[in-house]
């Protein structure tokens, strides 16, 4: 059996991989799911005078003259967008958050509900695939990887059904955001961080961060830095698209894309005398959950799933050169903002499951969960905007900083 | 009106990031009692009062040596039967008042773990007692065992006790959580029974198990969840890691402990270990910022070891240069592929050198 070091950025990634092939497939191919964002401007849309059609679309996969079904997703123009309706809401809350397609099928969109119970019910068969024989092996070191990626797939896969269903029955009371065409090159972003953390006296962060978008590499540093600790994290990153058009010229593209990211952390804690060290890869993939159902048109999934390798130093008298490893998963429901113009950005619900930054993971389940988020960013104008993060988990962390942007669209 | 509104609607929140903090709090109250006419303090909280009424007091002991302050009020019996449960076989209970020696008599025990006395109290002022055994304080090494996680394996936990009586040099058996399965009333009691199997006492600390239960009922039926005693020279740390973290007020109380250990052996548990050595399960404190703050704080105050459950296999590493063990031996669903089955520590340490020698003593 392969070492579950090894093993589980490989099963993960597989896992990743195949989910967003058939994406890039179909747009390839020219299947009209990704060919939607290309057609035409649609008069009287309301805030859409763009190139990109504020495309109407069916409740369900529609079938063409010779009766085969179009792929899914396919927005179809002429057609009027679901109207929205109170009791699909309700009933995608309760007891839709336990039956995932309850939301459509109230909404009499059968198909899309098929899809998000299949969905649900996959991701139940594999969180029992795999959290079954974690208890029954007693979380065994030998196995507990790959175990872990089964578990965590099937949890995505959960989570995101679960947030589709929701989306799918509020989508109709709004015209659907759009990927932005082009993302700025150069990104710059400083705020503050307040972290709430009982175990800790630090609370006060000046928040800075940069991106830089060149093609197909995407490169970021952020920092904290505590102003009543002296507590620093800084993190140097990168990412090299794999699949997707780069953020610098997306085009019409509706956003699905693959990375893999790398990056470093230094995290230095003065007044507790010790400071952590990590290196981490990983791989983190993005789609448009339209091509799913036309109903979740403007939303996306995310997922990521990487490994650290982390090192502590003591300060003092203490020696130690253990190496711990660390499993990185990321699982976000998002949505774009805005159509067009100047605000544009996206927010994302998410749940990360690292437990070495300043959120930490939930004080439930004994160490496994990670934390919950939201996470959000809007363009205000051509070149200033603000962004926000809102974290729970063994602390609450909340950040808002101005976002200042460079050859950005316009 | 308002803004009580808003701080009932914030509790819960505040309840996800401390979940520890009521066993912290309620930590306080253990060994405090009135009833029957007399008031009991068991100092640092090393005995749960299981039971206090005219003319009887039992406790259920958590640590080698008990100290007890007792004070009759008005109209009080003047002999009082004590039973501390859980006592070291070798006890002897000493009593003054006012720099008196008082009047004392051991009963039977028919349990060696089981120790009764009658003890005349005076009728006002406070009386001090002391239940240990005689060389409880003179510095000389000593092995204890360290076991955790019997969890459903409680019928069995027979046979543990078992191996730990062939060996008459073990002292106590220092327990690092998850005693029973979900922590209710009835677990615990039939854990306490079976103890009477073992030879020797067991101090124990609390496991995310016995936190299953909406009333946890560990307190009440053994003691704190985070305690520090010392025994012949050697200083023990038992902290409350069920949720896994460490509360602010118990991590204050360790401040203290640590530097009263801070020049001799010093030997700390608790069932969640700070850092788990496979990382990717992560079957430990759910903050590492916390865990690496934690085991870095016991390695600058000179901890010579740390002892953990939770993961039911057996791990010997180092965490910030600490010797760290991981003992989950206790019978609970055991981790496959390991080969190491039900398996406790027996632990050599000597207050002038260290930890001697710590050795896996399979029971299967």
């Amino acid at each position: 059996m392969a070492h579950p070091v090894i093993s589980l950025p490989l099963r993960l990634g597989l896992v990743l991989i195949l989910a967003l092939w058939s994406a890039r497939a179909s747009a390839e191919g020219g299947e009209p799911g990704a060919a939607s964002s290309e057609q035409g401007p649609v008069p009287g849309a309301p805030d859409a005078p763009r190139e990109v059609a504020d495309v109407a679309l069916l409740p369900a996969a529609s079938e063409d003259p010779m009766g085969r079904t179009s792929l899914l997703g396919v927005p179809t123009l002429g057609q009027p967008r679901p109207s929205f309706q109170v009791l699909p809401v309700v009933a995608s809350v309760v007891p839709g958050l336990l039956f995932h397609g309850l939301g459509p099928l109230a909404a009499g969109d059968t198909r899309t509900a098929g899809r998000l119970f299949a969905m649900e019910g996959t991701g139940l068969g594999l969180l029992l695939l795999g959290v079954a024989p974690i208890g029954l092996t007693g979380a065994s070191r030998r196995v507990i990887g790959p175990l872990y990626a089964v578990s965590l797939t099937g949890a995505s896969l959960f989570m995101l059904s679960a947030m589709a269903n929701i989306y799918s029955t509020v989508s109709p009371a709004f015209t659907p955001g759009l990927a932005a065409p082009r993302l700025p090159p150069l990104e710059l972003d400083f705020g503050y961080q307040h972290v709430s953390d009982p175990n800790f006296d630090y609370r006060h962060f000046l928040a800075l961060g940069a991106t830089a978008r060149l093609s197909s590499v995407r490169l970021e540093a952020t920092a904290r830095l505590s102003s009543n600790d002296a507590n620093m994290r800084i993190r140097l990153g990168g990412a090299y698209r794999l699949i997707g058009e780069p953020e610098l010229a997306r085009g019409g593209t509706d956003g699905t894309a693959l990375d893999v990211e790398a990056g470093v952390v230094y995290h230095r804690f003065p007044t507790e005398g010790f400071l952590m060290a990590s290196g981490e890869v990983g791989l983190k993939g993005r789609y448009a959950m339209a091509r799913l159902s036309p109903r979740l048109e403007g939303s996306f999934a995310e997922v990521g799933a990487g490994l650290a390798l982390q090192g502590y130093g003591y300060f003092g008298p203490v020696s130690e050169d253990a190496l711990h490893q660390q499993i990185l998963f990321t699982i976000a429901y998002g949505v774009y903002l805005g159509r067009a113009g100047p605000l544009r950005g996206e927010a994302l619900l998410y749940y990360d499951h690292r437990k070495d930054d300043y959120a930490g993971g939930l004080k439930a389940g004994a160490g496994v969960p990670g934390h919950f988020g939201l996470r959000g960013r809007v363009l205000l104008s051509e070149r200033w905007g603000v962004s926000a993060d809102v974290q729970a988990g063994s602390a609450y962390v909340a950040r808002l900083s101005a976002v200042y942007t460079m050859g950005g669209e316009p | 009106m308002r803004r009580l509104g808003l701080l009932l609607a914030l509790l819960p929140l505040a309840g996800c990031v401390r979940p520890a903090e009521g066993r912290a709090l309620k930590d306080l109250q253990i060994g405090r009692a009135e009833g029957g006419g007399l008031s009991v303090v068991v100092e640092e909280g090393l005995a749960a009062v299981r039971g206090l009424e005219t003319g009887a007091l039992t406790l259920w002991g958590n640590a080698p040596a008990l100290r007890i302050r007792a004070t009759a009020m008005a109209g009080a019996p003047e002999w009082w039967t004590l039973v501390v449960r859980n006592a070291m076989p070798d006890a002897v209970l000493s009593a003054e008042a006012g720099g008196e020696p008082l009047e004392v008599e051991e009963g039977p025990s028919l349990v060696p773990t089981v120790k009764t006395w009658r003890v005349r109290l005076p009728p006002s002022g406070e009386a001090r007692l002391t239940v240990a055994p005689p060389d409880w304080e003179s510095p000389r090494p000593f092995r204890f065992a360290a076991l955790a996680d019997v969890q459903e394996a409680l019928p069995r936990v027979g046979d543990i006790y078992a191996r730990m009586n062939e060996d008459p040099s073990l002292r106590f058996i220092v327990f690092s959580g998850d005693l029973t399965e979900s922590g209710s009333r009835e677990q615990l009691e039939e854990f306490q029974e079976r103890l009477k199997d073992s030879r020797v006492p067991l101090y124990a600390t609390l496991g995310n198990h016995e936190t299953f239960t909406l009333d946890v009922q560990y307190q009440e039926l053994v003691g704190r969840g985070s305690q520090h005693f010392s025994y012949q020279g050697v200083h023990f740390s038992l902290l409350d890691t069920g949720n896994g973290t460490v509360d602010p007020i118990v991590e204050e109380q360790l401040d203290g402990w640590l530097e009263e250990g801070r020049d001799a052996v010093h030997v700390v548990g608790m069932h969640i270990a700070p850092l788990d050595p496979v990382g990717v399960r992560n079957g430990s404190f759910s903050s590492r910022n916390e865990a690496a703050a934690l085991v870095g704080k016991l390695s600058r105050a000179g901890v010579d070891v740390t002892l953990y459950g939770h993961v039911h296999s057996y791990y010997a590493y180092s965490n910030a240069g600490i010797p760290a063990y991981i003992s989950g031996g206790g019978g609970a669903i055991p981790e496959t592929f390991d080969g190491v089955g039900r398996h406790y520590l027996a632990v050599d340490v000597d207050p002038s050198s260290g930890v001697e020698e710590v050795a896996v003593v399979r029971v299967d």
